[in-house]
């Protein structure tokens, strides 16, 4: 039912919410994700356009750089706690931006256009599938019972032996990854990047696809990307124009808005508690302890 | 070398800081108080600023004129918005917050629900008062400025620095030293041990909510009269300044965020002033921000776990 | 535990729906969507008829739900009239929406104009409204829907740019004429030979203003101030720079800010202090606000604002009050230009909104006449091959702009125009 390319932004936009799905299995509201994808993006199309690299190795160079990035950055920061850590790596992404608009080889504000499209389908499809294979397994490994530990309660996590400043940074840094990746795709895929698409409304939308997916299994993030993507599309219906005259515009606007309240106020474990039998107590996605005593 | 025009620079620097200021000190006492980040903040300070133009104009410009054809003086219609924007900020908690407030992932949650309300206000914003840029009409205040040294100052945009001041310090007094205030502190300080001592922790919820929307709405409506521009999406653009600017206060510290905004305005400011360029001046505000947190966390004037009114 | 979500989900539904109804009053309320009061009982009434028959989806033939169009569709006399679907790709929501609206305002307009003298023999023009929320995302998959979905035969706009290069190729690629009527950056005809424009790029533009200027006001030295991180405004800087070196005028002082800035004093304190002889702006709709705040801060009226095609606005007549008199204003669009077509245009934007059309209403009122030009000559079978290349060969035809044709990369051909804001109003610089 939808175009090919409402398609392609549902996988990039899972890829992307299962990166920070990485960073909230493991306690940390990282909004990184979409600084990340930036330097994935940019530095792809760079190094298409400019130096003549295959594909492949411009893959994996913007994978790379963003774990390299992420070490660096995770090293001082990822010891915030919650809301902290969050308005941290958001101002990162800012830091970022101002730095991709003054830069001559990015573009300035006008960006890249013209990038040749590259990514086919079956790259989504493979990328997309490794991805939730590798955050599948997560769950049962000792990675995964350390991140799960870390995020019930970190102090008491540290207390039975865990690294947790490495399990923080490891899982910073996949998650860097992930989000590289779905830069580079996206790139490859629709021809042109400028500095305003990797801001903070990118980095909130890429959190409530994970809150409104439901964060606590990894296909929640998937499904909230997928559908909340679906979401304006829908709203573009041709059947909403012509039976209640619904205009684009910003009834529409208000529509997304009364639908995704509705989502995060009775779905408490998000959309993928429609489609599994499990009623599991909410999990915390992040302990902070300044909010231990708020019941 | 161009001479730097330092008077007019500061001057610039203090109304700057005085409207970041004027936005954060609402969006930080959420925050001490309920330990959420709400990010519906920007759009009640855009409402506020609308409903204070409808008030002086009478019109609503995607309905029509008010009936009567009233038209209040602008003081009086700053009251009113205040008001409404207030009573905004009750509803905003009770839509967005005040049902999540059981949940453990209450903080994420409350994120999201309240830039759903953003979204909300937002198209409402749009229908009501058009997407189109407004401002008050002229004459809404006295034309004119005070002029300091080499510097020269609107009288509107020196209202937007004694109004920071005096709503400052109202707010305070209020914290401080009235029986509410204390209320309201002990309730940011342990919700449990408040409702024990027998306050009604829900009421102290709406009210922190009705003080710092009330004070949102005020910010906009002042800086919009300063700036001349009102428009539904005029929210957006102080959003990420003023959460850099509690950051660096102190997240849930008043008078933090005041701090904070004055040392943004100035640097920013100085930046251009002594380096003659503005090409990164937004990087300084997110570089500051970053350097704070990491080296200092609790922010300039946050104690470690003390949330101070 | 399952029936309770069920449950739940139920409640969702129904809350979801209740919004429905809600913005489905809203809608029937808004003033641009209200039919002309004339025609407003057939209009409810054929309304009516719609929502009831409607069927979704539908290829180019399907008959017009939507209620203005079907009104003036029915005042058109005689003769079997075919559906021919324009997409229409405009910023709607979010930060852009203040140029989209216009936009949309001017495309009704024109497009009711035509409908309603029968302009296009045998063909009534029925537009499909997109919004891309100022975003690439939304702007390539509402082509992608105009374009499989709806089966358009054409699409006018986006508005910014910076989507249109990202969503230019969807068209270009499905061999859909496209047309933007908005889009001044560099590369944008470039995608393919079936994207055109009508806007003209800056740099047809600002050469000329900078030159006259010179002329009138013996500029020696100016400073600029533009939008960095905006690609109208940093493409129009460019253009502004390499101006005014080719003319050897001095640049003093040079300063950005971002869009999301709303108090530019530091900046402008800071070009104060170089004594310019003018002040080039580069700015869209806030180039009001950075005039009055110019002007607060004690820079001399003597300094001249000069700015490009986003000046070119009676918003900024109207926002900048007294300080924006003076400036001088080079662009596509000449608000006092007496043709016929333009003064008719003034009239009925004004008559039907009023309120008065900027130039990106006239540019996209003007697109939609150059479509339907197209269509016309291309005959009652037109269909996406045939009408662009009806629409490569528009030479010499009169629109708003000024006489219109298109050159041979698609880019607009039409004489620019340096204007000067005098008593409140624009005037040609003579």
């Amino acid at each position: 039912m939808f175009g090919e390319s409402v398609r392609q932004l549902m996988a990039i936009n899972a890829l992307l919410a299962l990166s920070i799905y990485l960073t909230l299995a493991c306690g940390q509201l990282s909004l990184a994700n979409a600084a990340f994808m930036g330097i994935g993006a940019y530095l792809g199309a760079v190094l298409t356009l400019n130096a003549g690299w295959p594909f492949w190795a411009v893959i994996v160079a913007a994978v790379i750089v963003p774990m390299l990035v992420a070490v660096l950055v995770g090293l001082p920061s990822l010891r915030l706690r919650g809301v902290f850590l969050a308005i941290a790596t958001l101002g990162l992404g800012e830091v970022l931006r101002v730095v991709i608009v003054n830069l001559r080889a990015t573009g300035g504000a006008e960006g890249i256009s013209s990038i040749p499209v590259k990514t086919h389908d079956w790259h989504l499809a493979l990328a997309l599938a490794v991805a939730l294979y590798l955050t599948w397994r997560l769950r049962g490994s000792r990675m995964g019972y350390a991140f799960e530990a870390i995020r019930e309660d970190e102090t008491v996590a540290r207390t039975m032996g865990i690294n947790t400043t490495r399990y923080k940074l490891i899982a910073f840094v996949l998650s860097a990854a992930l989000a590289g990746l779905a830069g580079v795709l996206k790139a490859h895929l629709f021809r042109a990047i400028t500095p305003g698409d990797y801001g903070f409304v990118q980095a909130v939308d890429i959190l409530t696809f994970a809150v409104v997916g439901g964060s606590a299994s990894f296909l929640g993030p998937a499904l909230g990307a997928v559908l909340l993507t679906a979401l304006p599309e829908l709203l573009r219906s041709n059947v909403l124009r012509d039976v209640v005259n619904f205009e684009a515009g910003w009834q529409t606007l208000f529509l997304n808005g009364v639908i995704l309240l509705l989502v995060i106020l009775f779905l408490p474990n998000g959309l993928v508690s429609l489609f599994t039998r499990q009623w599991r107590r909410p999990t915390p996605l992040a302990s902070e302890p300044a909010t231990v005593e708020a019941t | 070398m161009p001479d730097i025009n330092w008077s007019q620079q500061l001057l610039n620097g203090l109304f700057a800081g005085s409207a970041y200021a004027l936005f954060a000190v609402g969006y930080t006492l959420i925050f001490g108080v309920l330990d959420i980040l709400n990010l519906a903040h920007q759009a009640i300070y855009m409402l506020g600023a609308f409903c204070a133009l409808v008030l002086v104009t009478g019109n609503v410009a995607g309905l029509g004129p008010l009936p009567g054809g009233m038209q209040l003086p602008f003081w009086l219609a700053t009251l009113l918005a205040m008001l409404v924007a207030g009573l905004l900020g009750i509803l905003l908690d009770r839509l967005a917050f005040a049902p999540l407030r059981k949940r453990p992932d209450t903080h994420f949650s409350g994120m999201i629900s309240s830039i759903a309300v953003a979204l909300i206000f937002e198209a409402l914003a749009t229908w009501l008062f058009l997407p189109q840029r407004s401002q008050f009409p002229a004459g809404t205040i006295r034309p004119g400025a005070v002029t300091l040294g080499q510097g020269a100052l609107s009288y509107s945009r020196v209202l937007v620095i004694v109004a920071a001041l005096v709503l400052v310090v109202l707010l305070t007094v209020l914290l401080r030293f009235t029986k509410l205030g204390k209320a309201i502190r002990a309730v940011a300080e342990n919700p449990k041990a408040a409702r024990l001592l027998g306050i009604n922790v829900e009421a102290i919820y709406s009210f922190s909510f009705f003080l710092s929307s009330a004070l949102g709405g005020a910010a906009g409506i002042f800086y919009g009269l300063a700036v001349s521009r009102l428009d539904p999406t005029m929210g957006r653009s102080v959003e990420l300044k003023g959460l850099a600017v509690i950051i660096l206060g102190g997240m849930g510290s008043v008078p933090g965020a005041v701090l904070g905004g004055y040392l943004l305005g100035l640097t920013e400011v100085l930046s251009v002033a002594l380096t003659n360029t503005s090409n990164y001046r937004d990087a300084i505000a997110f570089v500051l921000l970053f350097l704070i947190l990491v080296l200092r966390p609790s922010g300039l004037l946050g104690a470690r776990r003390v949330r101070e009114a | 535990m399952a029936r309770h979500i069920r449950w739940t989900s139920l409640g969702v539904l129904a809350l979801i729906l209740t919004g429905l109804m809600l913005t489905a009053c809203g809608a029937a309320s808004t003033p641009t969507t209200a039919p002309p009061p004339a025609a407003t009982g057939a209009a409810t009434g054929a309304a009516t008829r719609a929502a009831t028959t409607a069927v979704s989806g539908g290829a180019a033939t399907t008959t017009a739900p939507r209620a203005t169009t079907a009104a003036v569709g029915s005042a058109v006399a005689g003769g079997p009239t075919k559906d021919v679907k324009v997409g229409v790709v405009l910023s709607l929501t979010g930060d852009s929406q203040i140029y989209g609206s216009p936009q949309r305002q001017a495309v009704q307009l024109a497009v009711d104009e035509i409908n309603a003298a029968g302009a296009i023999p045998g063909i009534k023009l029925v537009p499909a409204f997109e919004d891309d929320a100022g975003t690439k995302d939304r702007g390539i998959t509402a082509f992608e829907k105009l374009i499989k979905t709806d089966n358009v035969t054409a699409i006018i706009g986006p508005t910014l740019s910076n989507t249109a290069v990202a969503a230019f190729p969807v068209a270009q690629q499905a061999g859909v004429p496209s047309l933007g009527v908005s889009t001044t950056a560099n590369g944008i005809v470039e995608i393919g030979d079936y994207i055109f424009r009508d806007s003209l790029a800056e740099a047809q533009v600002i050469p000329t203003t900078i030159k006259t200027a010179k002329e009138k006001l013996g500029l020696k030295k100016v400073a600029i101030i533009y939008g960095i991180d905006n690609a109208f405004t940093k493409a129009g800087y460019d253009v502004f720079k390499k101006a005014c070196d080719d003319n050897g005028i001095q640049i003093a002082s040079t300063q950005t800010y971002t869009a999301t800035d709303t108090d530019y004093s530091a900046q402008l304190t800071a070009i104060k202090g170089t004594n310019p002889d003018a002040i080039i702006v580069s700015a869209l709709a806030e180039g009001a606000n950075i005039a009055k705040q110019a002007r607060e801060l004690g820079i001399d009226a003597k300094v001249t604002i000069i700015g490009g095609n986003g000046l070119n606005s009676p918003a900024y007549i109207r926002n900048s009050g007294p300080a924006g008199e003076g400036t001088i204003v080079g662009a596509a669009w000449n608000s006092t230009n007496d043709n016929a077509a333009n003064q008719k245009f003034i009239a009925a934007y004004k008559a039907k909104y009023n309120a008065d059309p900027d130039q990106f209403a006239a540019q996209a009122y003007t697109g939609v006449y150059i479509l339907a030009e197209a269509m016309k000559n291309a005959g009652p079978n037109v269909d996406r091959k045939t009408l662009r290349d009806a629409l490569a060969g528009i030479k010499g035809l009169a629109t708003p702009l000024g006489t219109f044709s298109f050159q041979a990369d698609r880019n607009a051909d039409h004489p620019p125009v340096v204007q000067v804001v005098k008593g409140g109003k624009f005037e040609v610089l003579k």
